[in-house]
């Protein structure tokens, strides 16, 4: 397959400081997640059709897309049949971060994957269900429609 | 106000001023305490006086401490309130008279510990270790139920009032890890239910095995 010993899943830890060899001194940098940003690939979890949309850029963020902002993506790889196609150019809202995201209670959140959601460029959804986990703060960001059709809010 | 009859605490009892006065700068690094908790300056030289006042009074004799306890308990109580409108969990009590001299450098461990056991007047804070699954009920801010949270502590942060620790678990089939503030008055209720025996401090090699291993019912 090719890929380095710490890369899990395969394709999926793009925002992973990537190492080539394991070594005590790296422990620490693989657990510092980044932001999202140009080329990071991330799972589309609504049935829009798309399943990876590679990010091309981030809508907000000086660094990066952290968890709750859009960005704009083009899609890697999509079911036969769906609403959007291989190569279109999408927006989404990032549902899922690998970056932890700070709450005001102290509390912080990260999840094991980078996943969004497509809308299209007046924020509303291309797809009709939402899968996984999706973090509260999407409240703040006025996306109430992916909260309501969430599966579970953390 | 609260200046003014810090001044008047300090004034009043002789001993602490001239051993103030020697010492190299005590309002910079009460600054520097008080920036960081966000305390009003005015409050936080009171707070240093009647901390060295108690040291130097007790180091001395018996009777000048009669007469510096009731001056800087009345400023204790008023600055109280003022300081308890800003800050989460702020010491309302005055410590426990210790014989020994505090240092200015031992200022923040011994406010850290007021914090902590203000804290644990509202709720019992069990031993927690990695490795112990636990179910957790939070306070989330316009709700009236308490969120429930489960999983197994991958790593415990230990740095006073600020202690953290790391909960992992698998929701919706996606691995979660939260890090919540122990100490926090959002926490209301930590229950350990389980124990996994681990070899280690820190579980952060859960998120590369199967989830089989972070989920609990």
């Amino acid at each position: 397959m090719g890929s380095h010993g710490n890369n899990l899943f395969g394709a999926v830890s793009s925002s992973v400081e990537a190492v080539t060899r394991p070594s005590h001194c790296d422990a620490i940098s693989q657990q510092i997640r980044t932001f999202i940003q140009m080329r990071t690939n991330l799972k589309v979890v609504d049935n829009s059709g798309a399943k990876r949309v590679m990010c091309i850029q981030a809508k907000s963020g000086k660094y990066g897309a952290k968890l709750g902002d859009t960005i704009v993506g083009s899609v890697k790889e999509a079911q036969p049949r769906g609403k959007v196609k291989k190569g279109d150019v999408v927006y989404g809202v990032v549902v899922r971060a690998a970056m932890k995201k700070g709450r005001s209670d102290g509390s912080e959140v990260q999840f094991d994957d980078n996943a969004i959601v497509l809308v299209n460029n007046k924020g509303e959804l291309i797809g009709t269900r939402v899968f996984g986990p999706v973090p509260h703060e999407l409240r703040k960001k006025k996306h109430l429609k992916i909260l309501a059709l969430a599966e579970h809010i953390v | 106000m609260a200046s003014a009859a810090a001044t008047a605490a300090v004034s009043g009892v002789v001993l602490p001023h001239s051993l103030l006065s020697h010492r190299s700068s005590p309002p910079h690094i009460v600054a520097l305490a008080s920036s960081f908790r966000r305390l009003s300056l005015c409050a936080s030289p009171r707070r240093t006086t009647h901390l060295v006042a108690r040291a130097d009074a007790s180091a001395e004799a018996g009777e000048p401490e009669a007469e510096a306890e009731p001056v800087s308990a009345s400023a204790d109580a008023e600055a109280g309130e003022a300081e308890g409108a800003v800050a989460v969990a702020e010491a309302e009590e005055q410590p426990p008279p210790s014989k020994l001299k505090v240092k200015f450098g031992e200022i923040i461990g011994i406010l850290n510990k007021q914090f902590i056991e203000e804290a644990e007047k509202v709720k019992t804070v069990p031993d927690l270790r990695p490795g112990d699954i636990i179910e957790l009920r939070m306070q989330r801010p316009n709700k009236r139920r308490l969120s429930l949270f489960k999983g197994i502590i991958i790593a415990k942060h230990k740095a006073g009032v600020h202690t953290t620790i790391r909960v992992r678990r698998i929701i919706a089939g996606v691995g979660v890890e939260i890090t919540f503030p122990v100490y926090s008055p959002r926490i209301k209720e930590i229950t350990v239910i389980r124990h996994k025996k681990v070899r280690r401090a820190k579980l952060y090699y859960l998120k590369h095995k199967l989830p089989r291993f972070s989920t609990f019912k």
